[in-house]
């Protein structure tokens, strides 16, 4: 190793590291500042005054479990319908021009916040579907199930999922299509050897920032969903309004559970592609 | 493709048209002064949403917020991600694993959870419910978006037409404005637009942190039950600065410097 | 010789990646002459065109130009201009003003840039291009446009990359002759990459060749063709025929067929190309043909004597057809002792002297000696 190339090396790493060490120092601050509410009791004295009773009151809260079981329960929904309806829109939507695409891709750039107002004018009591079908059979606004924040997101990340699947459609997948034709596949070996490989680590990628995001879902469930259960963030958010002196400390153990459980979602939803590449 | 175009191409517009057409209703419900159901048309159009919305001096205030802290958090992370973005997209870092996880970390973390975990701190710091502050937040979400967005646009292409740049006598900051930033205008573009994007749909971020100080989306939520006609005209409103941001760049990426 | 006005490099090494590519490699360029450097891909010699351009930085040597040295530079403060392998046009501008970007750059106002580009237009056929984008470019033009933009900058020093290498026949040759007047008018010195030998010859004044990061043979290109320094430089070169053997008194037994081979006793390799290989009436040398292929300029034979070969270019009208008994000739002064006890690869060296021999089988001794391997 010659000592040009090293301070080359160097040189590299220095121009990474501003954005890195900003990066860790926001993220890092937050993680640890999350830690020090959930462990420190407002007005304590430094870290002698640490202890658990935070944690201990949060996890024998079943206000907390609901809000658990609800969190994940229209994270999985979310992020498996967004996926299963961005599949076959993408494959559709392969050959269609510029203009058809950017319709499509229209509720990207919309604040979610938005979509969740639209949805609560189409769907809510008295909202335009409501009109149009003269009643909704079911309540799909501020529903117990969660059935409005479901329905936002996937309107929303849907063409997210769609914009990169067709991107990575875009490199050369007609010209394999055509090599696989001619070498005798069918067209559903085709999909299955072909397209398949193509879109499915965008697919899995984007899914897990899907997943990631309904997990810490926020102002949409405090827009359409119901008062009871929270979601997670919604959950932390409450906690605040209550109590001041408790609640930031609940509030910070259950963010910080929160993000735990959207980081290990992650590390296995990579975990499980590999492996199913692997096979 | 001779089988079925016209068909196909129905179908691609009706998916095109079902994810466009219900956002629209924001636009129809701002102007209705009077929709009672069941009509399924507005009986009394009019200005109301819009003067309840700027009824208070609060709305201006909080776009001008919204505004400032979206441009300064973009500015920041394209300074901050320019040469990391260039690092990571020329592929020069041997274990550039690192680099990523800590790119994606804050893209998996809730954003209100990073905002409610730095309030500790802007407190000590004096920053919080300041626009300062709510910048460092926000640069937590927007810098990797920026900086993956950006990584895209480097490589051995744009390399190489610096190294011609160079043979030709071209100075360092020449060949930054006459070949690099040319090269790369449509990827930067995309970052720019991206990261004001997601600054200026913050909300739990802005909430945790920036507690006194009215944002955009902050004022829009009490709205969004009661008052469904200011909602709309305040999302209206909402829309603007993004799709102007979309416009202006798509410009700046088709007709560079 | 001295490059005094040309280009100099004097004991480079680079390590591009960390990867010794070079060590310890010199070059001369004479001012206002044109030198091909030629060698197999992976060679190093893109490596050393852009350490002497100042793109690949030096871990040791130094590099002259016009009596100057200039390794300390940045790229864009060397007088030299590059044509890459692809164009590197900047899409975002048209035609004129790629070409004029360099004047641009050194300050000089919109309107003389304007008729300086047009003329450099006009000097590679482009006349009328000016207003056209670059897009629409077929890849000779493109190259063309490359290479009135670096005409453009005057520089002391132009190099260019496998210019020809992605243009079909027919452009190839018209890309080559341009090269060559322009090169010739401006007086420009002028170092040039391939891989191919036949361009090597036909665009060098001189021919360097590179094998693993050396020069192994730097010569007119003739030389290179007839009068390689060792084996791996007649293969490089086409010279199929190397006939290993010992000499005594003046010849070398070959096949049990004595060949005249000058010098000093002991074993040694002669060397003839298969164009030089002769079909005759009667002689020593009978071999069977095991091979005929027709391949538009000549037949290639392969002909074999018990188990040595050798391979012929004849005319197909002469040809005759595998498996017929033949009488072949090798003329004597054609054949070629290769310097030194060559049988091994790559020990030549440094920068053969191309005058003097002509094309008289002569010493060993007139060509370059080989010194210490520079490893």
């Amino acid at each position: 190793m010659s000592g040009l190339h090293a301070s080359r090396r160097w040189r590299d790493r220095a121009l990474v590291a501003p954005a890195v060490s900003v990066l860790a120092l926001l993220f890092g601050g937050a993680v640890a500042g999350m830690l020090k509410t959930s462990l420190v009791p407002l007005g304590a004295d430094g870290l002698s005054g640490a202890t658990l009773d935070t944690w201990r009151e949060l996890l024998g809260d079943p206000a907390f479990v609901d809000a658990l079981v609800f969190s994940l329960r229209v994270t999985v929904l979310a992020t498996a319908a967004s996926a299963a309806l961005a599949v076959p829109v993408a494959v559709a939507l392969r050959r269609r021009g510029l203009a058809i695409r950017s319709l499509a891709a229209l509720p990207l750039p919309v604040p979610h916040l938005l979509v969740a107002v639209a949805a609560v004018l189409w769907l809510g009591a008295g909202g335009l579907a409501d009109r149009l079908l003269g009643g909704l059979p079911v309540n799909l606004v501020r529903d117990d199930a969660g059935v409005g924040i479901v329905l936002v997101y996937v309107f929303r990340e849907t063409p997210f999922l769609v914009l990169l699947m067709l991107a990575a459609m875009g490199r050369g997948l007609q010209e394999r299509t055509e090599a696989a034709a001619v070498l005798g596949a069918s067209p559903g070996q085709r999909a299955l050897w072909v397209l398949w490989p193509t879109i499915r680590g965008p697919l899995v990628v984007g899914s897990i920032i899907v997943g990631a995001f309904v997990l810490g879902a926020f102002e949409v469930p405090l827009a359409v969903g119901p008062s009871y259960p929270p979601t997670l963030a919604t959950f932390a958010f409450d906690a605040t309004q209550g109590s001041v002196l408790a609640g930031e400390g609940l509030a910070a153990a259950t963010l910080l559970l929160t993000s735990t459980i959207a980081v290990a979602l992650a590390v296995a939803a990579v975990r499980f592609a590999r492996d199913a590449e692997g096979a | 493709m001779v089988r079925r175009p016209l068909l196909a191409r129905a179908g691609g517009l009706a998916i095109g048209l079902a994810f466009a057409l219900p956002l629209a209703i924001l636009g129809v419900r701002a102007f209705a002064d009077t929709w009672r159901a069941p009509a399924l048309v507005p009986q009394d159009w009019g200005l109301r949403g819009f003067e309840a919305a700027f009824g208070g001096g609060a709305t201006v205030e909080a776009f001008g917020n919204s505004i400032v802290v979206a441009l300064g958090a973009t500015a920041l992370a394209l300074a901050l991600g320019w040469p990391a973005a260039r690092v990571l997209g020329e592929r020069r870092l041997r274990r550039p694993g690192v680099v990523f996880v800590a790119l994606a970390m804050p893209l998996l973390v809730p954003p209100y959870a990073t905002g409610a975990g730095l309030t500790e701190w802007f407190i000590r710091l004096r920053i919080i419910d300041s626009l300062g502050g709510l910048v460092l937040a926000h640069l937590t979400a927007v810098l990797p978006y920026v900086v993956l967005v950006l990584l895209a646009g480097f490589g051995t292409k744009v390399t190489e037409l610096e190294d011609m740049g160079r043979t030709l006598g071209l100075s360092p900051a020449r060949r930054l404005a006459w070949v690099t930033l040319p090269s790369v205008a449509p990827t930067l573009a995309a970052a720019t637009v991206l990261g004001f994007l997601v600054s200026w749909s913050q909300y739990g971020s802005s909430l945790a942190v920036g507690g006194g100080l009215p944002m955009a989306p902050l004022v829009l939520f009490p709205f969004i039950g009661p008052d469904p006609q200011t909602a709309a005209a305040l999302s209206l409103l909402y829309v603007i600065p993004p799709i102007l941001a979309l416009l202006v760049t798509a410009r700046a990426a088709s007709s560079p410097l | 010789m001295t490059a005094e006005g040309g280009l100099l490099c004097r004991s480079l090494t680079v390590s591009p990646g960390g990867v010794g590519v070079l060590r310890g490699l010199s070059l001369e360029v004479a001012p206002g002459t044109r030198t091909v450097l030629v060698g197999p891909s992976g060679a190093g010699k893109t490596t050393l065109l852009r350490a002497i351009a100042g793109l690949e930085p030096l871990e040791g040597g130094e590099v002259h130009l016009v009596g100057r040295r200039i390794d300390g530079l940045a790229a864009h403060r060397r007088r030299i201009a590059v044509v890459f392998q692809e164009p590197r046009l900047l899409p975002h501008l048209g035609v004129e003003d790629n070409v004029a970007l360099t004047l641009r750059a050194a300050g000089v106002g919109r309107g003389e840039r304007r008729a300086r580009a047009r003329a450099g237009l006009e000097e590679v056929g482009l006349g009328g291009f000016a207003g056209r984008r670059t897009q629409g470019l077929s890849g000779g033009e493109q190259q063309r446009v490359a290479l009135a933009r670096a005409l453009c900058a005057e520089p002391d020093l132009l190099m260019l990359d496998e210019p020809l290498a992605a243009l079909d026949p027919n452009r190839r040759e018209e890309l080559r002759r341009l090269i060559a007047r322009v090169q010739a008018q401006r007086g420009l010195t002028t170092l040039i990459i391939t891989h191919d030998r036949a361009e090597a010859a036909e665009l060098g004044e001189r021919v360097a060749l590179m094998l693993d990061g050396r020069i192994v043979q730097h010569d007119e290109p003739r030389a290179l063709f007839e009068r390689p320094v060792s084996a791996a430089v007649a293969r490089f070169f086409g010279v199929a025929n190397l006939l290993h053997g010992t000499v005594r008194d003046g010849h070398l037994s070959w096949a049990g067929v004595a060949l005249p081979a000058p010098g000093p006793d002991g074993p040694a390799t002669l060397a003839i190309r298969p164009d030089h290989v002769e079909l005759a009436q009667e002689g020593p040398l009978r071999a069977t043909v095991t091979e005929a292929v027709y391949t538009g300029a000549h037949v290639r034979l392969v002909a074999l004597r018990g188990d040595h070969r050798l391979e012929a270019h004849v005319a197909p009208a002469l040809a005759p057809p595998a498996g017929a008994e033949v009488t072949l000739e090798l003329p004597a002064q054609r054949l070629w002792r290769l310097p030194g006890d060559s049988d091994s690869d790559g020990d030549g060296d440094g920068d053969g002297d191309g005058d003097g021999d002509g094309d008289e089988l002569s010493e060993a001794s007139g060509a370059p000696s080989s010194p210490a391997d520079p490893r």
